[in-house]
């Protein structure tokens, strides 16, 4: 999982698309299929879909795949990589079906869902999808409380270019994370730098709510921004970011050293352990993101780190590491909830603090910057905001590093 | 010599297979053009009786004194042709073999690279012939006895083969009792004779026959020598019991000042608790206990009031100073019957084992429902309740690229067995979760019918997820039912998991062990699939049972008959020859150096210390050429392969056409 997919081969000319799917190893892959149902059975709307992806690749093979676009059910596909995950065949479904069926879907729909279109246009004109003005982006930064270094004042070479992504730069509970993330890098004495107004979004969810001209155009845009400057990695908030930078950035050249904040911080706890002071007397019970769990495997980094907070009791939910449950986000999930809502699909986000609720544990952690406001909402909408809030792991170790001289 | 040198070439069309993607009649043309060759011809089938008689006719004929066929693997037919020559009164050594079926027609597509190739191999075949030296096989006489590694059912019948035709066995088993994994079963498939019925009386024929020496608690730990005279080196833990003296009376296990049995018992896979001092289960063979010295009390603070002893009395059977033996054995053949291990179901947290109580593996349902199982029989969860309802899982570990790709081959027949004893027993309802069911043997589809009658539900789809349905330990199981198209989630009491087979943990060293290969996944590498499917490519070891790939009782009993007779065929020949493809030290040209001594895989070379020399012993030796490779003067040469003929053949590679 998670290696670099055709990024070699890929270029103008030779792209892959349903037509010549044949030509690539993942199509030869898909006639590979035993049709066990696994991908159905374990999709969090596997319910829902008319064709998960074992009746789609039936019916691909059956060459009826016309009728699957008329079917608008795969937009309740959000990327969870859990079909994937347990495919016995290793299909990889969720990296390259799945984004060129749904391309196909949407260029089938009469008109696109509302909300969604508006994201896209909003990350083509502003380079984040809740249409903030780019001159923005970087505006938290004064609110750190800590010198943060921003690349087009100072393009001294630095360690690490942090890529500090859309929702942790605009959305206020989102900067509540980097505000902790550079907090933590400056304690640490990591010599980090930001793009600030120059960084746009990595695209990652352009690519899989397939819209790839946008996610062609801000891949274009940040690899030249990148090239500006010198810097040894990027270590980015977002698992969405760091998916993008792992496996379709490479093909135009990023070859830094790459990670995502909570294993990047996990790779220092011997240094953190002795400015967590303040002991949090919580029980917490952690979410694995989609893209840092099941994508990257990185269960056991984000549990260290909370494990190393004096007082934080660790407890899991049901469903956890490879088996965890999307919180509905993922491939445009994001700007989809009024549509889902619309056709009567239940909230995955209601459904994952449902299990986290049961837990008893008194905070929901998480690694993902749109987990909070999803998971947020939905322990609203649910009555349970006040026996339950959501933190990022980042949060939670900026918290017990309070009190530090 | 060269000046005399006739060379024959010979080009097979085996049918297609070569002729398909090659110009066999091209290639022949162009063989008759080289130096040396005094005719070349093609021909359909090679390895065919007129095919050999060609050859042998064309030696009378002709006056061939070389011969070389470009046809398929050498591991094939090489001795085939070598045969030919001897019958026409050659020396068998005066022949190459070229490989154009493996290394030309079946890996290209090309027509014209392919011949090309076909013709650049030959070129080289024919330049490195003509320098082939006459050489003489070696006999060597064969020990008549043999040596069985594993006691599982595979490896019983093997030994009882064997001794029934005379031949002494030793039968090397680890564990404390032989009897494998069917010991561990209640009935088999499909015909549900009892397990226990069918296998004691084998075990006990064993520990009766007079010509098998059953060592258990035993392990090999060194091979030496060669087809027909191995020395074996086996270690025999010490089981802190006398084996001659013990009657299986177990008050010893009564009075140990264990009140309570306390050690998880292997034997029913943690189900149930032993002893220290335990017999692994009633039917044991030998029927002696053992005494465990990592929770004995004696062994631990050695202030035990050895109550255990004090009952024996007078029989004296219990010595807590037993040493650990190494017994040396010589042996002609032996057959490796090691079994396999049941996949870990933990390495798929998805289906919840190890985490949620109710959720069991087969082999543990197999205990439960034996009536010498932990619960007598009866099957009751580890919450003490029976089941009113069970989801058995297949294909857990198998078939998945994630754990392993191949299909367990028994899984789908013994979860329908388990389905029907389930169902027998306590009228639950059973579903089984399937991709296909595979029923191909003998009466196994009939099987299949009856079970699917008595009323056990299958549902077509694999399981995706098993999580709580509710806090009474009830599961809930997810899964497509791929013939409906829709997800059902069911609630079960109990999940059982129908585990794959895997290759034993320890496979890799035993591999080394006795100097033989593994296929991919892990299990020992037949020779041939078709035609060796119990040999090795280690002359005189055979496989038999489950270590060669997942298989039922009576495909482990056949290829275990099958290899006590490629034994016994082996033996009876009461001697053997040895190939001449053996290395020799150029004795004044060695400088003492022993770079090559440790090298040797096979021990085969010794340092002469009065002559400060190299010497390798031709009997050992098994041409494999490290030895020649690393000698750093240069001062060992092979027969066959000797520097003047490799470098011929490179040089006739390289030279294109
Ligand atoms: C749950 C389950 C149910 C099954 N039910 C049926 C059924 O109903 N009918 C059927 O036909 N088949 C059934 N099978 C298949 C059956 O178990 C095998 O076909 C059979 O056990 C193979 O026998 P074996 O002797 O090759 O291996 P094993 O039974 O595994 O025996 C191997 C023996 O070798 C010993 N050993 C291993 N390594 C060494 C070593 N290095 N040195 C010394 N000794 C060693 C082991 O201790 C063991 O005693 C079932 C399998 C499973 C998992």
């Amino acid at each position: 999982m998670g290696h670099p997919i055709l990024a070699p081969v890929e270029s103008e000319t030779c792209q892959l698309t349903l037509e010549n799917l044949s030509r690539f190893p993942e199509g030869s892959e898909l006639l590979s299929c035993i049709q066990c149902g696994a991908c159905a059975g374990t999709c969090p709307y596997g319910d829902v879909m008319d064709y998960p992806p074992r009746r789609m690749i039936a019916m691909m093979r059956a060459g009826l795949l016309e009728k699957v676009f008329a079917s608008d059910s795969l937009l309740s596909c959000v990327a969870c990589y859990a079909c994937m995950a347990k495919c016995p065949r290793g299909i990889r479904l969720t990296e390259v079906l799945l984004p060129l069926m749904k391309e196909q879907t949407l260029t089938h729909l009469p008109e696109l869902p509302a909300e969604l279109q508006r994201a896209l246009q909003s990350t083509l004109r502003y380079g984040n999808p809740m249409g903030e003005p780019s001159r923005k982006r970087a505006a938290w930064v004064k609110t750190a409380g800590v010198p943060i270094r921003i690349l087009a004042e100072d393009p001294r070479p630095a360690d690490v270019l942090w890529f500090v992504e859309c929702y942790t730069s605009f959305y206020p509970r989102g900067q509540d994370n980097s505000r902790a993330t550079a907090r933590i890098f400056h304690a640490l004495g990591i010599d980090f730098a930001i793009l600030g107004n120059e960084e746009k979004c990595a695209g990652e969810c352009g690519r899989l709510t397939w819209e790839p001209g946008l996610f062609e155009t801000l891949m274009d845009y940040n690899m030249a921004v990148f090239q500006k400057y010198r810097f040894h990695r990027v270590v980015t908030s977002c698992p969405h970011a760091h998916n993008a930078f792992k496996n379709r950035y490479p093909a135009l050249g990023f070859n830094w050293g790459l990670d995502h904040t909570t294993p990047f911080l996990a790779g220092y706890l011997a240094q953190l352990k002795p400015l967590l002071r303040r002991k949090l007397s919580y029980a917490v019970t952690y979410h694995d993101s989609c893209c840092l769990g099941r994508q990257n495997e990185f269960y056991d980094p984000p549990r260290l780190l909370l494990q190393t907070i004096p007082g934080v009791k660790l407890v899991e939910m049901v469903h956890n590491r490879v088996n965890s449950i999307c919180c509905g986000g993922g491939g445009g999930g994001m700007w989809l909830d009024t549509y889902f809502k619309a056709k009567g699909y239940e909230r995955l986000s209601e459904r994952r603090v449902k299990e986290a609720v049961a837990t008893g544990a008194d905070v929901l952690a998480v690694s993902c910057p749109y987990e909070v406001p999803r998971f947020e909402d939905a322990l609203k909408v649910l009555g349970h905001d006040k026996k339950m809030i959501v933190r990022d792991v980042t949060e939670l170790l900026a918290e017990s590093m309070e009190g530090n001289p | 010599m060269h000046d005399s040198v006739r060379v024959g070439v010979y080009v097979c069309h085996c049918g297609r297979n070569i002729e398909g993607t090659i110009d066999v009649r091209e290639v022949a043309e162009y063989a008759a053009t080289l130096p040396g060759v005094a005719l070349a011809r093609d021909y359909r089938y090679m390895c065919s009786d007129p095919g050999q008689e060609l050859i042998r006719q064309d030696i009378r004929d002709q006056d061939l004194n070389r011969v070389v066929v470009a046809a398929c693997s050498p591991c094939l037919h090489e001795k085939t042709f070598r045969h030919v020559l001897e019958q026409a009164g050659l020396n068998p050594y005066f022949f190459q073999m070229v490989n154009i079926r493996e290394h030309a027609s079946w890996v290209h597509e090309d027509r014209r690279a392919a011949t090309v190739k076909a013709k650049d191999l030959i070129r080289a075949a024919v330049r490195r012939v003509r320098l082939h030296r006459p050489l003489e096989r070696r006999q060597v006489s064969i020990h008549p006895d043999v040596l069985v590694v594993g006691g599982g059912i595979a490896g019983i019948h093997a030994a009882l083969t064997l001794a029934n035709s005379g031949k002494h066995v030793y039968l090397v088993e680890r564990e404390p009792t032989i009897g494998g994994h069917m010991a561990q079963f209640d009935k088999t498939f499909p015909t549900l004779d009892c397990a226990a019925c069918i296998l004691t009386p084998k075990m006990t024929a064993v520990k009766m026959h007079p010509k098998i020496t059953l060592w258990t608690l035993s392990e090999v730990a060194r091979v030496e020598g060669y087809v027909g005279n191995y020395q074996v080196t086996v270690r025999r833990k010490p089981r802190y019991v006398l084996e001659d003296v013990c009657i299986g009376c177990l008050e010893c296990i009564e009075a140990c000042v264990y009140k309570q049995a306390k050690v998880p018992d292997a034997f029913n896979v943690g189900l149930s608790k032993r002893k220290p001092v335990y017999i692994p289960f009633p039917q044991a063979v030998p029927q002696v206990v053992v005494i465990d010295p990592e929770t004995c009390i004696e062994f631990k603070s050695g202030r035990c009031k050895k109550t255990c002893v004090e009952v024996c009395a007078d029989r004296k059977a219990i010595d807590f100073h037993q040493q650990e033996e190494l017994k040396t054995i010589d042996v002609g053949a032996i057959i490796l019957a090691t079994g396999f291990q049941v996949f870990d179901g933990r390495r798929l947290p998805y289906y919840g084992y190890g985490a949620y109580p109710n959720v069991y593996t087969a082999l543990e349902v197999e205990r439960l429902v034996n009536a010498a199982g932990p619960t007598a029989g009866e099957i009751v969860m580890r919450d003490g309740r029976r089941p009113r309802s069970v989801g058995i899982v297949h294909c857990v570990g198998s078939r998945d690229v994630h754990t392993n790709a191949y299909c367990s081959r028994v899984c789908c027949m013994y979860s329908l067995k388990l389905a029907h004893l389930i169902k027998e027993r306590t009228s639950a309802e059973v579903y089984n979760f399937y991709i296909d069911i595979r029923a191909p043997g003998k009466g196994f589809e009939e099987f299949y019918n009856r079970v699917a009658e008595e009323g056990t539900y299958l549902v077509r789809g694999k399981v995706a997820d098993v999580y709580p349905a509710d806090h009474d330990g009830r599961l809930m199981l997810q899964v497509e039912d791929t013939l409906l198209g829709m997800v059902r989630k069911i609630p079960v009491d109990m999940v059982v998991l129908a585990t794959g087979l895997e290759p034993q943990a320890d496979a890799q060293q035993v591999r080394r062990l006795f100097n033989i290969s593994c296929s991919t996944e892990g299990f020992f590498l037949e020779r041939h699939p078709k035609l060796a499917p119990v040999s090795t490519f280690t002359e005189g070891i055979f496989l038999a049972g489950c270590c060669q790939g997942p298989k039922d009782i009576p495909d482990s009993v056949a290829q275990a008959g099958a290899a006590a007779g490629e034994a016994l065929a082996l033996i009876d020949a009461g001697s053997i020859e040895l190939e001449p493809n053996t290395a020799h030290v150029l004795a004044e040209a060695c400088s003492g150096c022993k770079t090559c001594v440790p090298m040797c895989p096979y021990q085969a070379i010794s340092f002469n210390e009065t002559e400060k020399k190299a010497q390798i012993n031709e009997v050992l030796c098994k041409g494999c050429g490290t030895c020649v490779a690393a000698c750093p003067s240069g001062s060992i040469q092979q027969n066959l392969f000797e520097d003047d003929e490799i470098f011929e053949e490179i040089a006739g590679v390289l030279e294109y056409a």
